[in-house]
């Protein structure tokens, strides 16, 4: 198939730009990027994810000039992502140093340091809230000012920067198997394209800025085709982890030389897979697998689905779809399924007259 | 002070703490710009606990600045489009690898800052520690 190009339409494309502006501000007000950033943050989370690109200043005026729509925003951060310079690669960043601020298990009632609900919608009523039409500035500043003054918890000594890792404690029991420390270097998708088979470091780096709503319908196809097989959340955290970077000029760097830069929040899924083992002697044993997910920012039922599609991945298994890697890691990209869908509305004028002239044909 | 350590307390501490203590040095020292601040990324690489293997999760935008005094480089990397603060802790960063004679008055200064931090953690725990669960059984 060839493509020719076309000019031409050049005076409709700028009427046509300027009618998208028009659409954006006909209503007479205009979205202040700040009050975006203050008011979407499941929106800004979700786009930061699958863009992969953590900042939320930059997300707000992406989405903005986007007009809420998510993919259009991933497109615009990824477009200017790729304009600037990777100056860093971060400090390896381990989820044992995250300030908790919310961490559930559906696995153990007690766990070490408690179950901490945090922010959450799932107790709320879902219910709209009509009361949220009349809210003011000057009422949600009050708010927060009293919720300030609330007191803390004073007999609770936890210290939320310190969690232990619900696995350790499995791991400590013998539940699951203990896994050597792997040293060796992550690829990177963005420097190389991708073959198969993957590596576990590709898989992981593809799922995690996947597009939110694709990552979770796979998961859920995953967990319909396992049958009686049940999947649990281990741990499900969320948190800032601090960045650090090493000194560019140092050959040899200590602990204390690295420059910290800042902190992301993140959502970290383990979640527990039940395996039918077959011993020696004959005997079955049930052990335990492990699905893991991340993603930048709260989005729980994205690192959730994330971790379910990581065990389906590692378990290769040709009767389902969703175990195999090519068919899950090249479809779940925000930009280029996106793309591909977007561009069967661009002009596909001399192939379409090529398949007429072909069906005119048929029909002498 | 080791430099993880106070490149913490400034970039979470009041932004008026860096601009005092760079503005300091730039008052008695030729501060030459190496590298106006500029934006950039920092691939963030984690190990994770499943298998014990590490990934690119995704990158950061940061703002980072190069200054050199006496000789001596700084450099200035924080997270997010902050040309100032970037620029700050680069003069504060070269003042440190200068071994300037001010630096010995910072300590005092970072660590008031340090404890204020400390403190608004603490209270963030508290906060966060009310949404703790306390199990009791039901009686069904």
């Amino acid at each position: 198939m060839g493509y020719v190009a076309v000019k031409g339409g050049i005076q409709a494309i700028e009427e046509s730009i300027k009618r998208l502006k028009y659409e954006r501000l006909k209503k007479g007000t205009v979205l202040d990027s700040q009050q975006i950033e203050g008011g979407m943050r499941c929106l800004i989370d979700q786009v930061m994810s699958e863009s992969s690109l953590y900042c939320e200043t930059l997300t707000a005026m992406a989405i903005k000039q986007a007009e809420g729509s998510p993919e259009e925003a991933v497109f615009l951060l990824r477009a200017y992502r790729s304009t600037l310079p990777r100056k860093h690669y971060s400090r390896t960043v381990q989820s044992e140093e995250m300030l908790v601020e919310r961490r559930i298990s559906s696995s153990f009632k007690e766990i070490p340091g408690g179950q901490i609900l945090g922010a959450a919608m799932d107790y709320t009523h879902r219910l709209i809230d009509f009361d949220l039409n009349k809210e003011t500035d000057d009422e949600a500043i009050k708010w927060v000012c009293e919720y300030a003054l609330e007191s803390g918890v004073d007999n609770d000594q936890t210290n939320l920067s310190n969690l232990p890792k619900t696995l350790d404690y499995l791991r400590e029991e013998g539940l699951i198997s203990t896994c050597e420390i792997n040293y060796d270097e992550p690829d990177d998708v963005t420097k190389e394209s991708l073959h198969f088979p993957t590596s576990r470091s590709q898989r992981l780096q593809i799922l995690t800025r996947g597009q939110t709503g694709a990552v979770t319908s796979l998961g859920y196809a995953a967990l319909r085709s396992y049958g009686a097989l049940h999947p649990t959340v281990g741990e499900l955290r969320i948190g800032n982890l601090p960045i650090y970077v090493d000194s560019p000029f140092l050959e040899q760097n200590e602990d204390g030389d690295a420059y910290y830069i800042g902190e992301i929040k993140v959502t970290e899924v383990e979640t527990l897979f039940p395996e039918e083992i077959q011993k020696g002697n004959g005997e079955k044993e049930i052990e335990f697998d492990i699905g893991y997910g991340i993603c930048y920012g709260q989005n729980e039922t994205k690192a959730i689905a994330m971790s379910i599609l990581d065990r389906c991945l590692e378990a290769a298994n040709p009767e389902y779809p969703i175990h195999n890697e090519e068919f899950v890691l090249l479809h779940i990209d925000s930009v280029e399924s996106t793309g591909f869908i977007s561009h069967l509305k661009l002009p596909h004028y001399v192939t379409f007259q090529s398949k007429l002239d072909s069906v005119r044909k048929t029909k002498k | 002070m080791i430099r993880k350590r106070r490149t913490m307390i400034l970039i979470k501490g009041s932004s008026d703490v860096p601009a005092k203590l760079a503005q300091e040095i730039q008052d008695s020292y030729e501060v030459k710009r190496i590298e106006e601040s500029n934006n950039g990324l920092v691939m963030i690489k984690v190990r994770e606990k499943a298998k014990q293997s590490l990934f690119y999760l995704g990158e950061v935008l940061i703002t980072e600045c190069k200054v050199m005094i006496n000789g001596f480089l700084g450099i200035g990397i924080v997270q997010g489009h902050q040309p100032e603060l970037a620029h700050n802790l680069a003069v504060i960063d070269a003042a440190y690898n200068a071994s300037l004679a001010e630096i010995n008055a910072w300590t005092k200064v970072l660590l008031i800052e340090e404890n204020r931090i400390n403190k608004d953690n603490q209270v963030f725990m508290k906060k966060i520690l009310k949404t703790k669960v306390n199990f009791d059984t039901m009686n069904v």
